[in-house]
């Protein structure tokens, strides 16, 4: 049994979720404080800026609910509030649907970014965290492994992460796709406001030269210093726009900054070189027609937006794929958990079995028929192994088909019968989430023979 | 038909049969690529299979060449499958210099019709007087400089047909499926020109020598002034684009044109000759 208790972008105003701000080095602590609940199994705790959960199993598996409210208090103790106030913005879930929400989270399902893909990072480094603080058990290990999974998936077979999202990445883009590198090519700033600091952070990470042009060259020496450019005075424009690439226009002119004629001069001098502005401010900076002109390009906010929506409604097409994709990983990874329930049942059964079989051959042995020669009694005693398979084929099959074709209560039931009814022991399988990692996660792969306690016999 | 010879047609016959299957694949899994973002994959395979391709090819050249006794480089059907091997080759050679993978899309197409016109078009038999042609070492290498040029117009050209793609994309503002597979814009023009540049020198030496064997065989058809006067348009095209960009800056869709407008005459040229070879 799994469970989460948590707060997102969807349920929580980032006044709240702020509270919950975690470097790395608070990561063990909290973990450790976690795990030190008795209510608690295994805890893997995931803090990002839109989201704050922890995952977890509880100590008795009948008593999820005392789990839970374990997980609600310590988050009110991290978030320094009472659980009071933190209760209207938490959620929870448990078992199919906790296994599902975890899924969903690493294939960035539930993102506020639809698709972006910081979140499988994330997941991967609470993983990690929680493999290192000791927390992470195999049961809940491997399910976080199996949201790797689902996550890779996901990003492979459907186009969830395709298309840019954001103005600025839309405009990256465009760069890279007309110049590829970036880092032989001028970005010039015109304004030196937010938007074109924003932009200087995007499209100037990458480039050779960033140069500021701004009215006022105070203030454009004041951003170029920031961001480790160049300011030039605002009369040079017609000169900067003979050696920059890239042109990120931002200021807040009420005139067109840049014109047709200014382009076309600067083109001669460039000999025909590409140029390409990106025209973020309103009203517009960069005189429409200058897009005419042979070798040069100008996008203005409405097309990086278009660009941006088209990217984002690409993206909400394939959520219908990406939850088919979690579903049939969620069935499967069920079927496993479920097969852990029954296999080590059948191994005991097996057990039992074999030894209440193969004392009563030692004792004939020993006694009436003690004259038997070497070869009759090896004989005999791989008869005896022939019986027990032969005598438990019918019960493993049956066992099998109830784990993966019938819902998890059937399965329940077999093995609650079987021990009550033969006076089998507890047998508890122990893959650690590495050896679940190295045996990857086909629960098929679990349910073929040998007496492994995670195994069910044939 | 001797034992060793039916087996070596067998083989030449398997050979061009697996590079027309090659280039095939290849044509198959740039389309699929080009026309949808989930075939991701199939951009990737698709440059292999023209590795595959182009290997095949050079094999069955050798093997054919032997099989009918034929010099690669006298006919000019197998100077057609030559040119589209070579252009496979520096293709793959320069794909990743210039990142421009998917101008295999349309350098593909192109070796599986040379292969299959180099076949299905006339005899393979070499032309001319092999009397003639043997004494003169300008006609192969008349043959071969032109030979490599075709090869490097054909990858400039397909760059220029891959810009003009892309700058049409972007003007139009279309910059979402096509547009995020093709190569930057500015890679295709960097190919297109460096490609240009390499083919010109190589041009200029076909046309030298060309007019060096046509005195030396007398030769004063109307085809074959035709023929010529192409190759002079041929070669004052692609000068001009060259010293056009040089000089007047014209790069970009303009150069594109230039050069799909040269690669056009030379593809005239051959197409001359091809049709010379199936009147012959």
């Amino acid at each position: 049994m799994i469970l989460v208790v948590g707060l997102s972008h969807r349920t929580a105003p980032v006044e709240v979720r702020e509270k919950f701000a975690t470097g790395a080095d608070v990561l063990p602590v909290v973990l450790a404080r976690l795990s030190a609940r008795q209510e608690l199994k295994e805890v893997l705790f995931l803090s990002t800026c839109n989201r704050v959960e922890v995952l977890a199993t509880p100590a008795r598996a009948d008593d999820s609910r005392a789990a839970a409210h374990a997980v609600r208090e310590e988050l009110a103790r991290h978030a320094s509030v009472t659980l009071a106030e933190l209760e209207p913005f938490l959620y929870a879930s448990e078992g199919e649907a906790a296994i599902r929400h975890v899924f969903r989270v690493a294939a960035s399902l539930d993102s506020m970014v639809l698709g972006e893909p910081q979140i499988l990072g994330q997941v991967k480094d609470a993983y990690d965290a929680a493999m290192a603080a000791g927390t992470l058990g195999s049961f809940l290990g491997r399910c976080v492994n199996r949201a790797f999974t689902v996550a890779k998936r996901v990003r492979t077979e459907t186009a969830l992460g395709a298309g840019t999202v954001s103005i600025s990445s839309v405009a990256v883009d465009l760069a890279r796709n007309i110049f590829g590198d970036l880092a032989n090519h001028t970005v010039l700033l015109l304004g030196a406001g937010e938007m074109a600091e924003a932009a200087a952070k995007s499209l100037g990470k990458g480039a050779r030269h960033i140069r500021v042009c701004n009215r006022s060259f105070e203030r454009g020496a004041l951003l170029a210093n920031a961001i480790g450019g160049d300011a030039v005075q605002w009369d040079a424009l017609g000169d900067e726009l003979t050696r920059a690439d890239v042109v990120v226009a931002s200021t807040s002119s009420k005139t067109y900054v840049v014109t047709q004629e200014l382009v076309k001069r600067a083109m001669k001098v460039r000999k025909g070189r590409t140029l390409f502005f990106v025209d973020i401010a309103v009203p517009r900076n960069v005189e429409p027609a200058v897009h005419k002109i042979d070798n040069v390009y100008v996008y203005n906010v409405d097309d990086l937006e278009q660009e941006v929506a088209r990217g984002l409604s690409a993206r909400h097409a394939e959520v219908e794929a990406a939850d088919a994709i979690v579903e049939k990983e969620l069935r499967e990874f069920l079927s496993w958990a479920r097969g852990l329930n029954v296999a080590p049942t059948v191994v005991a059964l097996r057990a039992k079995t074999r030894a209440v079989l193969l004392g009563e051959l030692e004792r004939s042995l020993a006694s009436r028929l003690k004259h038997l020669p070497e070869g009759d009694r090896a004989a005999l005693a791989q008869m005896v192994d022939s019986a027990v398979n032969k005598l438990l084929h019918a019960p493993t099959t049956r066992l099998k088909a109830s784990v993966t074709e019938s819902g998890a209560d059937d399965a329940t039931d077999y093995v609650k019968t079987l021990k009550h009814l033969f006076d089998l022991p507890e047998m508890a399988p122990a893959p650690t989430p590495s050896e679940a990692t190295a045996a990857g996660v086909e629960a098929g792969a679990k349910l073929e023979g040998g007496d492994d306690p995670g195994r069910l016999p044939n | 038909m001797s034992a060793e010879s039916s087996v070596t047609v067998f083989v030449e016959g398997a050979l061009f049969l697996a590079t027309a299957l090659a280039y095939l694949t290849a044509c198959g899994l740039f389309l699929a690529y080009l026309s949808n973002e989930r075939f991701a994959r199939a951009g990737v395979l698709a440059p292999r299979f023209v590795a595959i391709g182009a290997g095949l090819h050079a094999s069955h050249i050798v093997v054919a060449s032997l099989l009918w006794h034929v010099c690669p480089v006298a006919g000019i059907h197998f100077a057609l499958s030559v040119a589209s091997m070579l252009a496979c080759v520096v293709y793959l050679a320069m794909r990743s210099r210039y990142r421009i993978d998917v101008v295999g899309a349309f350098v593909a197409p192109l070796a599986l019709t040379f292969l299959l016109a180099s076949r299905f078009v006339g005899s393979q038999v070499a032309l001319g007087d092999p009397s003639v042609r043997l004494k003169s070492a300008i006609l192969p290498i008349h043959v071969l400089v032109n030979l490599l040029g075709d090869a490097l117009f054909t990858l400039a050209a397909a760059a220029a047909i891959a810009y003009l793609l892309q700058e049409r994309l972007l003007k139009s503002k279309r910059v979402d499926g096509l547009f995020r597979r093709l190569p930057p814009l500015d890679s295709l023009d960097r190919a297109e020109h460096r490609f240009l540049l390499a083919g010109f020198p190589l041009l200029t030496i076909g046309i030298l020598t060309g007019t060096l064997w046509a005195r030396h065989v007398e030769a004063g058809s109307s085809a074959d002034i035709a023929r010529a006067g192409l190759g002079y348009a041929t070669w004052l095209l692609f000068a001009g684009v060259l010293l056009l960009r040089a000089a007047a800056g014209w790069r970009g869709r303009r150069a594109a044109y230039g050069t799909i407008a040269g690669f056009g005459f030379a593809l005239l040229v051959l197409l001359m000759y091809l049709v010379r070879s199936v009147e012959a």
